[in-house]
């Protein structure tokens, strides 16, 4: 909307009865209510959203980078509606949504695939079948799925009966579809994701890589770009590779092909995300690029300002996913109301924010409520840069990811970016806790009392996630 | 060691400093501790979080009788965890019997929230000595669930 509102296009926001508050409703030029706070209907009600699009007299539906926003029959829907979608055209969606259908015409081009089913499978013999064939460790994944979710691995033949049970009971869920995919895991490996675009006029350029790595659940917390471990030649094998999957579909607009990077720099392509994606700030950094500006544009018919040749992307840049979640305690999404609220700024800051104080955290939704994105002329700046902008921020009266990200931002392996997928549990939670040193722990000590938290006291040495002991004298006389 | 008491005084490791505090809002101050500022706020009471010159630093505020009688000082052994459900939601499973000891890790509870099960998992090796939930009920954020006391 930001984007709009630079190039001069009114913007309609809708909200559920959970968001009536919610900043992306009060910036539009217009709001609509879509109706209660379930997300079925609501935000997933695409008849209804097509409905307010039409009564609203839209031009154009941006479906963001959730919910409906990889759906294939709603942008059919948008489309027979008169209105343009902003993204990939349903057949585009419709060949690429689906994991092994994609999977297959990736391998058509030439483009390596994990070892694995090309086609979706219903029942758990027939997955078993596969798994033993290929050997454990595998992947199961729902094939019309995304962002992790339902996602199982798999490393015995034992565990297979539950982990078909979670990822068919989550796919139906998340995604209304219960078939799976089984594909041979790759231990080790690197997220490592090609950002591309492609207008109306035939030209398809990738932007470049953006390393995804640092997970939990399967779902991104940190991305940044370049790669730490990609250099020239992989950088152009994966563009290329993404390339070629998109002629193949016949893509148009913004688009991200995932690949997963193992440790000898071979690399697998997993699927295609035929949408903008959270983490795209990094790229606008490095590029100089407004995406969403570029997907109005190729929208419009308009072809793309540029050639593969003019790219130079400049500096290294880190986006920190800030989540109502609870690092302590396995990333548990918790709940609450924000008491306190600075964001991080000054140069080379960039926070996409939900936040405003007095807001009632959202349960039904995804955790996600901030990105903080920093830019720097490299990838030692950046981290200075990010380790700035988490201590600048203060989030109170909700349980977030920002003592994750201030340890991982300090912490060796990932200072000089060794680190796969397996980077969260092999590092946390830290074996040594964070501490206070006298003065910082004095402060903290008398804020405990001046905020009634504490009364007279005695503090030990105050440790993160330890045990601040506040002995009340009284009570032991 | 820091000690304040009723009488105003502050001490660091037994020596007095001057401290002077401005509350800039409600649970957020300024704090010069012998000369040197520090930005303080409390960013969460269940459990208790401070947040120091971006530092977050979770802590629970510990009865001293409680860790006499535990027969520990400052050690960890005996802390005694509370073990809250994060967000209201449906407790699916509990996964342990009071007096049962387990490992860091191991998981306590299952409790179904954000369309997700969640695994509420035990913080330290300890013994639980109460549970105060039922599998198959609904709770609400912050309530307590089960109590753990850390072990050697």
């Amino acid at each position: 909307m930001r984007t709009c509102r630079e190039l001069g296009i009114a913007t309609v926001a809708v909200y559920s009865d959970a968001d009536r508050g919610a900043l992306h409703a009060r910036y539009a030029d217009e709001a609509y209510a879509i109706g209660p706070a379930a997300p079925a209907r609501s935000y997933l009600d695409g008849d209804r959203l097509i409905e307010v699009a039409k009564r609203a007299g839209c031009d154009a539906v941006h479906p963001g980078y959730g919910f409906l926003s990889e759906n294939a029959d709603f942008a059919q829907a948008v489309t027979d509606a008169g209105v343009t979608f902003v993204g990939p055209p349903a057949s585009v969606q419709r060949a690429l949504g689906e994991k092994t259908s994609a999977r297959r015409l990736a391998a058509a081009q030439g483009v390596p695939v994990a070892e694995g089913t090309m086609e979706p499978l219903a029942d758990e013999a027939a997955v078993r079948a596969v798994a033993e064939r290929i050997g454990y460790p595998v992947m199961l994944k729902p094939a019309g799925g995304g962002g992790g979710k339902g996602m199982r691995i798999v490393r015995a033949s034992d565990e297979l009966a539950g982990a078909f049970r979670g990822a068919t009971g989550e796919g139906r869920t998340a995604f209304g579809n219960s078939l799976l995919l089984v594909e041979k895991l790759i231990e080790h490996a690197r997220h490592v994701e090609m950002q591309l675009l492609a207008d109306d006029h035939g030209r398809v350029v990738w932007l470049g890589e953006r390393d995804c790595s640092v997970q939990r659940r399967h779902q991104k917390l940190i991305e940044e770009t370049p790669g730490p471990s990609v250099d020239d030649g992989l950088r152009r094998r994966l563009g290329d590779a993404a390339v070629r999957i998109a002629r193949a579909s016949k893509y148009r607009n913004a688009g991200t092909a995932e690949f997963l990077v193992a440790p000898d720099g071979s690399f697998v392509f997993l699927e295609m995300n035929t949408r903008l994606q959270v983490e795209h700030p990094v790229t606008e950094l490095v590029t100089g690029l407004d995406l969403v500006a570029l997907q109005f544009a190729v929208a419009a018919g308009e072809p793309l300002p540029f050639e593969q040749q003019d790219l130079a992307p400049r500096g290294a840049a880190i986006e920190l996913r800030v989540t109502a979640e609870d690092p302590h305690a396995g990333f548990l999404p918790a709940g609450g109301t924000i008491s306190l609220l600075r964001e991080a700024a000054g140069p080379g800051v960039r926070l996409d924010s939900s936040l405003y104080p007095g807001m009632a955290v959202p349960t039904e939704y995804d955790p996600l409520l901030a990105k903080i994105a920093v830019w720097g002329p490299d990838r030692e700046a950046a981290l200075r840069r990010a380790r700035r902008a988490v201590r600048e921020t203060l989030i109170g009266g909700v349980t977030t990811t920002l003592p994750f990200h201030a340890y991982v931002l300090a912490e060796p392996d990932f200072s000089a970016g060794r680190y796969d997928t397996d980077y969260v549990s092999a590092h946390w939670p830290p074996a040594v806790a964070a501490e206070l040193d006298a003065p910082a722990a004095a402060a903290a000590a008398y804020a405990l009392v001046l905020g009634q938290a504490a009364t007279a006291s005695r503090f030990g040495p105050v440790r993160d996630s330890a045990w601040v002991r506040a002995g009340r004298e009284e009570a032991l006389r | 060691m820091v000690e304040t008491s009723s009488g105003g005084r502050f001490t660091v490791d037994d020596e007095v400093v001057a401290i002077a505090a401005r509350t800039l809002e409600k649970d957020h101050w300024s704090i010069a501790v012998a000369g040197r500022t520090h930005e303080v706020a409390i960013v969460g009471r269940e459990p208790l979080r401070v947040w120091v010159d971006g530092v977050e630093v979770r802590s629970v505020i510990a009865d001293e009788r409680a860790l006499a009688a535990a027969g520990t000082g400052a050690g960890a052994a005996g802390s005694r965890h509370e073990l809250r459900a994060p967000m209201p939601g449906l407790l699916k499973a509990i996964h342990v019997a009071e007096g049962d000891m387990v490992e860091r890790g191991d998981a306590i509870a299952t409790l179904e929230a954000m369309k997700m099960e969640n695994e509420l998992r035990a913080p330290e090796r300890a013994r639980v000595v109460k549970l105060a939930a039922a599998a198959g009920t609904k709770v609400e954020g912050g309530a307590l669930l089960a109590v753990l006391v850390a072990a050697d």
